[in-house]
């Protein structure tokens, strides 16, 4: 994924996926850049579901 | 400093599934389209784990090309084989110490002449290296022509040209890394006084390296502690005699052999660059790097920066959102449809009017907390996170950092603060949060203390744009006050917390036309978010809302507040909306909305409030991710602040609007 303010290209994988400090709800699941921290939202479960489905039809 | 150690007696770093598998490392600066192209050769099963005694993450996964097995490795960023960051020491140590089958050395087409001196490098240690010049739809253009198979030809390694984002070059690239029979044995030559010094240093080495003599003196040259460590480990006797050389050759130099060596190297990129590479000679500036240029520079940032807060907040997220979508959800939905029908229905289901109350009634789930979250909240965190996703992914914000940079230095911050500032709109506990990646414990006082205090959330800020925007003037007091609270409350902070404001610099992405998926999957997923963390707490705050009537216990605190209202010449009703904002900054506007519908507030009562409240307590959540960050006395301190300096200043602009008469 593509951080959102500094540009920085990494796999959603690397950033620290929520905050287990969060009192909120458990965490926001929102993806930490590593190079500048700006929170980046993940790519919700459906868009990434239906990109395997067409991915896999090719 | 294992990397350097003599062939057959380093160790290998933890590799990922397949052991037997022939590894590429992909290199390059930060940028470049490394992370896209590593996705696109290894799919989604990857590994990422923090290389062995660093906190830097490096990702690896397999591939199958023609058949055989690869370990792709994902170096970080890295400018030189010199390093001097922790992830350049890191990329480099991968790059000798794992001895990669191939290094595919990723740069951008349109930094050539910048990027192609660690190409030298890499062929000077002898690293088999295959070249892949990337992002070449932008660099074409831009008008740039890049003549892939000369540029091979002069570098003697294999070169391949690519746009791996629109997955553009990818085949090439998997049948080079499947076909190479990687070897890189070219040399450049640098002047003669240079490479006699180079030939002298590399003469004293006898031992077994892993990379070429002439790389290895050239680090010595430069000063490299880590190599000077090794040669001096495996030289044994003549590590004495290698020193001194080495010291000889750096006092002739003294401080311009780095500067010699670059400028060497640049003209070395010029020579092999002579035929390959061309500009047009008036160079097609694109209108994104002008909007750029315009974005960054004050005389035009400021009045584009207005016409973005124009027409994103006030028109679209201030009228659109919060008025004409609130008036259809809030006033036809909900009002018309939905809390008629739900009254009607719980009250034929539920005998007790205490409990219809609970669902149904003036704080009822369904008639308060529900309708405020859907009818209210979001629409307008919908509208706001669409304006805020095009920000985003047009590239406006790291160019807002560097346009408030100047401004954000006399209060103590830097561009770098945007960060928080920016995530504060949509919401402040997640910002406070962020403030932990500032870089002095100063910084992140005064960002926490402002977000706290000046920056209103998404929601709260679309309820009272749009509130305001129906009194003439209102929007515009409101703005002047909240801006100048949040440069004089920055400016005093700065003063009385000691220390220096670091430098900040960053590299900033290209500005480009949002992407339309982009947008709509960033929109979609910030407001699920959003809504299902509101949600829950809307009932909740129902709930107690609830209880707290039928115990009177909410009347005794609306009576206890009527004091402090009537200093701030507010009806005594006002109170509901501060009780509401107790829970959620959000809620608390919710309930001003409330107010206004029922036309109870007029233009100076509610320019009043609506300052106070924005000043207002943080939410509790806010509260208590301050306690966590900066402990109980800066998140007390900040708090008591927070709300004595919310009704003086609210108490003072009733004073100045009363006398003044503005409103």
């Amino acid at each position: 994924m593509r951080c959102g303010f500094c540009g920085h290209e990494f796999p959603e994988e690397e950033g620290s996926v929520g905050c287990k400090n969060c009192p909120m709800s458990g965490g926001c699941k929102m993806v930490k850049c590593p190079r500048c921290n700006y929170e980046n939202p993940p790519e919700p479960a459906l868009v990434k579901g239906l990109k395997k489905l067409f991915s896999r039809e090719k | 400093m294992s990397f350097l150690k003599k062939k057959g007696s380093c160790h290998e770093a933890p590799t990922v599934v397949n052991a037997g598998a022939k590894r590429v490392a992909l290199v390059g600066n930060p940028n470049v389209g490394k992370s896209v192209l590593f996705n696109a050769l290894t799919g989604a099963y990857v590994t990422v784990s923090n290389y062995p005694g660093t906190s830097v993450e490096v990702a690896r996964g397999n591939a199958t090309i023609h058949g055989e097995q690869f370990e792709i490795v994902d170096t970080p960023g890295m400018y030189s084989m010199l390093p001097i960051t922790e992830e350049e020491r890191v990329a480099r140590e991968i790059l000798l110490n794992e001895r990669p089958y191939l290094v595919l050395h990723v740069l951008d087409a349109r930094n050539l002449e910048r990027m192609l001196p660690m190409t030298l490098q890499l062929i000077e240690a002898e690293l088999p290296v295959v070249l892949v010049v990337n992002i070449m739809d932008e660099a074409k253009r831009m008008g740039l022509t890049i003549d892939i198979e000369q540029l091979s030809k002069n570098l003697g390694i294999p070169v391949l040209g690519a746009a791996t984002a629109k997955k553009v070059g990818l085949p090439e690239i998997r049948a080079a890394i499947a076909g190479t029979t990687p070897s890189a044995k070219n040399h450049f030559n640098y002047s003669r006084q240079m490479e006699s010094d180079i030939a002298q240093v590399a003469g004293l080495l006898k031992g077994d390296y892993l990379l070429s003599k002439k790389s290895l003196a050239l680090l010595l040259l430069q000063g490299d502690d880590e190599v000077a460590a090794l040669v001096g480990s495996v030289e044994g006797n003549s590590a004495l005699e290698v020193q001194a050389g080495v010291k000889e050759k750096r006092f002739e130099r003294r401080e311009s052999f780095h500067l010699d060596l670059s400028m060497e190297r640049k003209d070395i990129v010029r020579r092999i660059l002579d035929g390959v590479f061309q500009a047009p000679e008036k160079r097609v500036v694109t209108f994104a790097e002008r909007l750029s240029r315009w974005t960054v520079r004050p005389a035009t940032g400021v009045p584009l920066l207005l016409i973005v807060l124009y027409f994103g907040l006030y028109k679209f997220v201030g009228e659109f959102g919060a008025g004409t979508l609130v008036d259809f959800l809030e006033g036809k939905v909900f009002e018309q449809h939905i809390s008629p029908w739900s009254t009607q229905l719980i009250k034929g289901l539920i005998p007790w009017e205490i409990v219809q109350e609970l669902f149904v009634g003036e704080y009822g789930i369904i008639t308060l907390g529900l309708r405020y979250a859907v009818g209210i909240i979001l629409p307008i965190v919908a509208t706001f996170f669409l304006f805020f996703s095009i920000l985003e992914d047009s590239g406006y914000f790291p160019r807002l950092a560097l346009l408030v940079d100047r401004v954000f230095k006399t209060i103590g911050l830097t561009g770098r603060a945007v960060i928080p500032m920016v995530l504060g709109f949509g919401c402040d506990t997640m910002a406070t949060m962020v403030t932990r990646t500032l870089e002095t414990v100063r910084e992140r006082v005064i960002a926490t203390l402002l977000l706290a205090l000046a920056i209103p959330c998404s929601a709260q800020l679309g309820v009272i744009i749009a509130l305001l925007s129906k009194a003439p003037g209102a929007l515009l007091v409101w703005s002047v006050c909240l801006l100048l609270i949040f440069l004089l409350v920055g400016l005093l902070a700065a003063k009385v917390l000691p220390g220096e404001t670091p430098m900040f610099y960053m590299e900033i992405p290209p500005m480009r036309a949002p992407q339309l998926s982009n947008v709509f999957t960033k929109t979609y997923t910030r407001m699920q978010w959003y809504f299902m963390e509101i949600l829950p707490l809307f009932i909740l705050a129902s709930v107690l809302l609830w209880l707290g009537k039928i115990t009177n216990f909410f009347g005794v605190m609306v009576r206890g507040m009527s004091p402090v209202m009537a200093a701030l010449g507010l009806p005594e009703e006002t109170a509901v909306a501060f009780i509401f904002g107790f829970f959620r900054r959000d809620y608390g506007a919710a309930g001003l909305y409330d107010l206004q519908t029922k036309g109870l507030l007029n233009p100076r009562q509610l320019t009043v409030a609506a300052v106070t409240l924005t000043l207002f307590i943080p939410c509790v959540a806010q509260f208590l991710i301050m306690k966590k960050e900066r402990g109980w006395q800066v998140a007390c301190s900040i708090g008591v602040f927070v709300s004595v300096f919310a009704f003086g200043s609210g108490w003072l602009l009733n004073r100045v609007l009363l006398v003044t008469g503005i409103l």
